[in-house]
């Protein structure tokens, strides 16, 4: 029972995935459109992205304390 | 005194921490006794060179991000950086990594809400308890609740993904381990030491210790540094802002 609600808790990364490549994606088409700006956007994209993980750590830490602990 | 000194009941991730603040102090010592001994003319070489790469970038990060309102907040910044990327990577060297302790993530994300709130209470004076009732009295539990969230999202941040590199990296081993003991039965027991669980893991595991302790290592120390300063660059307030020297000049 606690395999399949860690694997219940897990899903919540599949937004998480979805939510950075939209990131990821923009930052490609801005990247085209005005090269210049390739180190600024750079930073700023790797902000997003972890700011964009975050849910996505929660849910593992909830599945990781449903296996381990609870 | 002294009697239960050595029976402390200290968790193997506080020891590493020690020893890596003492390889901090043993490189800044070094590095500090070599910038004093060099010509200021004379271009800089080895240890110092990448001192001084470091401490540009730091300071160029910090200037870029919250002005020159806080000068010597980059020195903050980049020792952070430096102790929590060797803290990332001391998992490589077999010894337990202090990032996947509760604690050490938790005492680098307390240091930056106690930096938050204290340069909040440093600008603005009295008015800092006017952040509670913001924008209007009835807020007042909201905010109490939700000033604890970037301490929140700090730490479980540096803790969650220190604990997935390491939770992959152990189920792979093991299940490496089971493999190559599969593949290579043939092989007798000595001296009750299987020596035929070996002979799989060791390249694999090195590649992926690249992108789960050296690459996950880098970006998580970068995004450390770049939340904090930001968290604590939002509390400076618009006259001191650089936005607003600019302008005037």
């Amino acid at each position: 029972m606690n395999a399949m609600a860690a694997a219940v808790a897990i899903l919540g990364v599949i937004p998480s995935a979805l939510g950075e490549g939209l990131v990821c994606a923009h930052v490609i088409d801005g990247m085209s459109r005005n090269p210049e700006m390739y180190s600024k956007l750079r930073t700023t994209m790797i902000l997003a992205c972890a700011l964009v993980e975050t849910t996505a750590i929660y849910s593992l830490l909830v599945s990781l304390l449903i296996l381990f602990v609870g | 005194m002294f009697d239960n000194f050595f029976s402390l009941d200290i968790p193997g991730e506080v020891i590493s921490s020690l020893i890596v603040m003492i390889i901090i102090m043993i490189l800044a010592l070094i590095i500090g006794i070599q910038a004093r001994r060099q010509d200021p003319l004379k271009k800089p070489k080895g240890l110092l060179l990448i001192a001084e790469t470091g401490v540009k970038f730091f300071d160029d990060l910090t200037k870029d991000l919250i002005g020159n309102t806080l000068p010597n907040f980059g020195g903050f910044i980049m020792g952070t950086a430096v102790y929590l990327f060797i803290a990332f990577i001391f998992g490589i060297i077999g010894l337990p990594s202090p990032v996947t302790n509760m604690a050490i993530p938790l005492s680098l994300g307390l240091t930056t809400f106690l930096g938050i709130h204290l340069i909040s209470a440093k600008f603005t004076r009295w008015a800092y308890f006017k952040r509670y009732v913001e924008p209007i009295p009835i807020f007042l539990p909201i905010n109490l609740i939700s000033m604890w969230a970037p301490l929140l999202s700090l730490t479980l941040r540096l803790f969650g993904n220190a604990i997935a590199g390491w939770t992959l990296m152990t189920i792979i081993e093991i299940a490496l381990r089971n493999l190559s003991s599969m593949i290579f039965s043939f092989m007798p027991v000595v001296q009750d030491v299987n020596w035929n669980e070996i002979f799989i893991l060791p390249i694999p595991k090195a590649v992926l210790s690249l992108y789960f302790d050296l690459f996950s290592a880098l970006i998580q120390t970068f995004v450390f540094i770049l939340l904090t300063t930001i968290f604590i660059g939002q509390e400076i307030p618009e006259d001191f802002s650089i936005n607003t020297l600019e302008r005037r000049t």
